[in-house]
């Protein structure tokens, strides 16, 4: 039971480092990573592979479809 | 649609991912590494879906957005499965497979309502946004455990060569686009960041090439030589 509960501290433990490594991160910026919050985001860096960076999604009205 | 360069680095970078399967394959290093090559060949698989979306529709359409986030999202999960597989090869000897198969799921799962948590609010298209954050989060998650394994490979003194530099190039590469997410934050306009990230892109598949092509697999480092000391 106490290393089931030790998995679950650390799964924890790591997860909230790696938020808060994120929130350091964009701390300086437009709050482009986001996109809850409503404001067009820029697309992320984060990817997988070389392929291009398509437009980022929009909110509003020119939300994609 | 991008540039010349921006086509060159796309398909370098894409033969580079199928050269790590291959190498694997031809150094029988496939099945020891079985889901780290398995996301190499789905990022090669996704590589012509995006291809073809950008051929079809054109890289600032709607369909190539949709391709592009929703690939990136499964992408970044077969990452993170081949991360953990790579804490089972370095925490084999001590018998905890078990347990780090929970906390890698548990970390998943709270990866996944931190994710929901964020964009629930946004309830119009929230699967698409949902896709997008935890993608996004699973890369620091990703980040944060590379960091840890390392340090773990370096506690318990790892000295199999092909594993260090697997994790040590996956390292790189995480923290490599954290930077680039960083600076992109600080500067939102501008635009030299365009081929920083495809090249980011084919660095970790050339590292995983090499590691797989140059080294054997049961190879270890020279551990540091004792020296007997008359009392």
């Amino acid at each position: 039971m106490s290393r089931k509960l030790s998995a679950l501290l650390l799964a924890m433990l790591v997860l909230a480092g790696a938020m808060s490594l994120k929130t350091v991160v964009t701390a300086h910026g437009n709050g482009a990573g986001i996109m809850a919050n409503g404001p067009a985001p820029l697309p992320d860096p984060f990817r997988n592979g070389p392929a291009p960076l398509p437009d980022p999604f929009r909110s509003g009205a020119s939300v994609l479809r | 649609m991008p540039g010349t360069l921006g086509y060159a680095i796309w398909i370098v970078g894409s033969i580079l991912e199928l050269a790590v399967v291959v190498s694997a394959i031809t150094k029988h290093s496939f099945r020891r590494y079985l889901c780290l090559n398995l996301y190499m060949l789905f990022s090669v698989i996704v590589s012509a879906a995006r291809f073809q979306a950008v051929a079809q529709y054109g890289l600032h359409s709607k369909q190539y957005a949709y391709v592009y986030y929703y690939s990136d999202a499964v992408l970044t999960i077969f990452l993170y499965l081949a991360l953990i597989t790579l804490y089972l090869h370095v925490f084999d000897e001590i018998k905890v497979e078990k347990y780090l198969r929970l906390t890698a799921l548990l970390l998943l799962a709270g990866t996944a309502l931190f994710s929901y948590a964020v964009v629930q609010q946004s309830s119009h298209k929230m699967l698409t946004v949902f896709s997008y954050e935890l993608s996004q989060n699973l890369y620091f998650v990703g980040l944060v455990l590379t960091y840890v394994l390392w340090g773990a490979i370096l506690k318990l003194r790892e000295t199999r060569t092909q594993l260090i530099q697997l994790v040590l190039s996956l390292g790189i590469y995480f923290s490599a686009f954290a930077a680039t997410y960083a600076l992109r934050n600080m500067y939102p306009d501008s635009r030299s960041f365009g081929y920083v990230v495809p090249v980011f892109g084919c660095l970790l598949p050339l590292a995983w090439a090499c590691a797989f092509w140059r080294l054997a697999p049961d190879a270890r480092m020279a551990t540091a030589r004792l020296v007997a000391v008359p009392r």
